[in-house]
């Protein structure tokens, strides 16, 4: 049988983003593939060195689509490390209520969007709905559903009110008593058990060598979590656990970040209770107008657990009030490229966007 | 800086280096870089298995290419950048691809944007660009306003509103 070349993407109902990848097939099986980004290279780290450094926090999050708040968050824990800031106790549980109500809105969406490719309807409509009671939460917050441009440079844009605190509790309780309802539809369905159980297995020592952070390495059986490897904000202060499966596999990696959802609802009530009362919530990096404010010289790397792994920013300034040079680690990098090339090859095209689905392969921050 | 962190900095005395302690966990190392693959591989070695990021900053104002490499090690939690400065004007710089094969697509990504070969990597198609005939837009000396007007020129055209309204009312034919 000769081999003949497909395309996947730039558009398919099963990534988020446009992303491409050339598959040469023999029958139905991948013999070699090549990954094509770019369809999304909107030139941030460029466009980031001729904006002011309080300028940048409404360009950002647009770095990554499906989850905006780390970008925000890096970002300024980037800056503040740089000016040696002292941030108001009050805004880092903020910060931290906030990525964690990110990523339980990210693995809403990724655990419901592992039906797109597989064929499981449902799922997604699911998904999505309860999706969209966290970023009602964002609404009442910041005023925006996706983008929320609320973590800034020395703390959050504004406190968090009574009314808002409420609605959290209220909302953790709702999806805490739809979980068992997700269970029972998605991880107990026999359409997902045959196409994931088993599939696309990634061991401990290829995931180590490839550089995959996130569920992908802890599916294999490590505990390996930014969160507790190198806390930052108060994720020393709170008790939880991460998640891990032994298998590897396709399925672990979807019912890894299932597990996650309740260890950040935990996450979110203990910081509530542990959070002081104030009002301020902000300092300012220097003194005179958002526009004029300068960061000393320096540079620093800060990496954060984002829902799909290790997601970090390198900032360098040179004392004026533009970043000198501002580079972004996607946390999708190592999979999205190096992971198609080498382990897509022996799988089956209906796989590939297995792959792409439960590796959480961003295209939007591996373009930037 | 942490004990096993400074029991590292230690070993690396031997290449000379020039230590920077940025926070506690967040160690500096600049090295020439002749020295450089000996300190990764070292590190490598010592936990820093993880290549957490590879990325490059034009220096203009020395003439001076600065390569950092990002390392991270899931057992104690540190972090170690390793980097170095290569002349701006011929960058060439050696692949690392041998020890963390996702090298391969970070040095494209910083061949493409800042111009730097790097000898041993073979593949260095363009990976994010499509037809690009400029200099590598990531360097400091690149203006990506005068860039995008001189290749898309503003159009010549004056727009008649009085003619155009006489011809939605219907009392002219267009």
């Amino acid at each position: 049988m000769g081999e003949v070349k497909l395309f996947f993407g730039p558009n398919h109902p099963g990534m988020h983003g446009n992303f491409s990848v050339h598959m040469y097939v023999e029958g139905d099986v991948v013999k070699r593939a090549r990954p094509l980004p770019g369809f999304l290279h909107r030139g941030f780290e460029k466009l980031m060195e001729r904006r002011y450094w309080y300028s940048n926090i409404a360009l950002i999050p647009r770095i990554c689509v499906p989850e905006p708040d780390i970008n925000e968050a890096c970002y300024a824990m980037g800056v503040e490390k740089i000016a040696k800031l002292e941030v108001p106790e009050r805004a880092q549980w903020i910060r931290m209520i906030v990525l964690e109500l990110a990523r339980i809105a990210n693995h809403l969406m990724a655990v419901g969007g592992i039906g797109g490719p597989i064929g499981l309807y449902t799922a997604p409509q699911w998904g999505t709905a309860d999706r969209d009671r966290i970023l009602d939460i964002f609404e009442a917050l910041s005023g925006a559903r996706v983008y929320h441009m609320y973590i800034v440079i020395g703390g959050v844009r504004k406190n968090l009110t009574p009314r808002i605190e409420d609605m959290i509790w209220k909302t953790m309780d709702y999806i805490e008593s739809r979980l068992p309802d997700y269970e029972n539809l998605i991880f107990k369905n026999r359409i997902l058990h045959s196409r994931l159980k088993g599939r696309l297995i990634l061991t401990r020592e290829q995931a180590l060598e490839m550089g995959v952070t996130g569920v992908g390495l802890r599916a294999t059986g490590v505990e390996y979590d930014v969160r507790k490897v190198d806390p930052y904000l108060f994720y020393d202060k709170v008790d939880f656990e991460v998640p891990t499966a032994t298998d590897g596999d396709a399925f672990s990696r979807v019912y890894l970040k299932f597990k996650e959802i309740p260890q950040s609802i935990k996450i979110i009530r203990q910081a509530l209770e542990k959070m002081p009362q104030g009002d301020k919530v902000n300092v300012p990096v220097s003194k005179g107008s958002a526009l004029r404010r300068i960061v000393p010289k320096g540079m620093a790397y800060v990496h954060i657990e984002s829902a799909r792994g290790e997601y970090g920013f390198f900032v360098v300034s040179d004392g004026k009030n533009k970043p000198y040079r501002v580079a972004v680690r996607g946390a999708s990098y190592p999979q999205g490229l190096y992971g198609i090339e080498k382990y897509l090859p022996g799988t089956r095209i209906e796989d590939v966007p297995i792959w792409l689905a439960t590796m959480d392969v961003c295209a939007p921050e591996i373009d930037r | 800086m942490t004990n096993s962190m400074s029991n590292l900095v230690k070993i690396l005395e031997s290449f000379n280096p020039f230590v920077e302690e940025i926070d506690e966990k967040e160690i500096k190392i600049t090295v020439s870089p002749d020295k450089v693959v000996a300190v990764l591989e070292t590190l490598k070695a010592n936990g820093y298995s993880h290549l957490s990021l590879m990325t490059c900053v034009d220096w203009i104002d020395d003439n001076q290419l600065e390569l950092v490499y990002i390392l991270f090690s899931w057992e104690d939690g540190g972090k170690f950048l390793v980097s170095t400065r290569i002349d701006r004007s011929n960058p060439k710089f050696v692949t690392v691809k041998e020890l963390w094969p996702v090298a391969r697509f970070y040095e494209r990504e910083i061949h493409e944007f800042f111009g730097v070969e790097f000898e041993g990597n073979d593949d260095m198609k363009p990976l994010f660009l499509e037809l690009w005939d400029e200099r590598p837009p990531l360097r400091k000396d690149f203006d990506p306003r005068d860039y995008s007007r001189k290749k898309f020129p503003d159009r010549e055209y004056e727009k008649d509103v009085i003619k155009e309204a006489k011809i939605f009312r219907g009392e002219i034919n267009g």
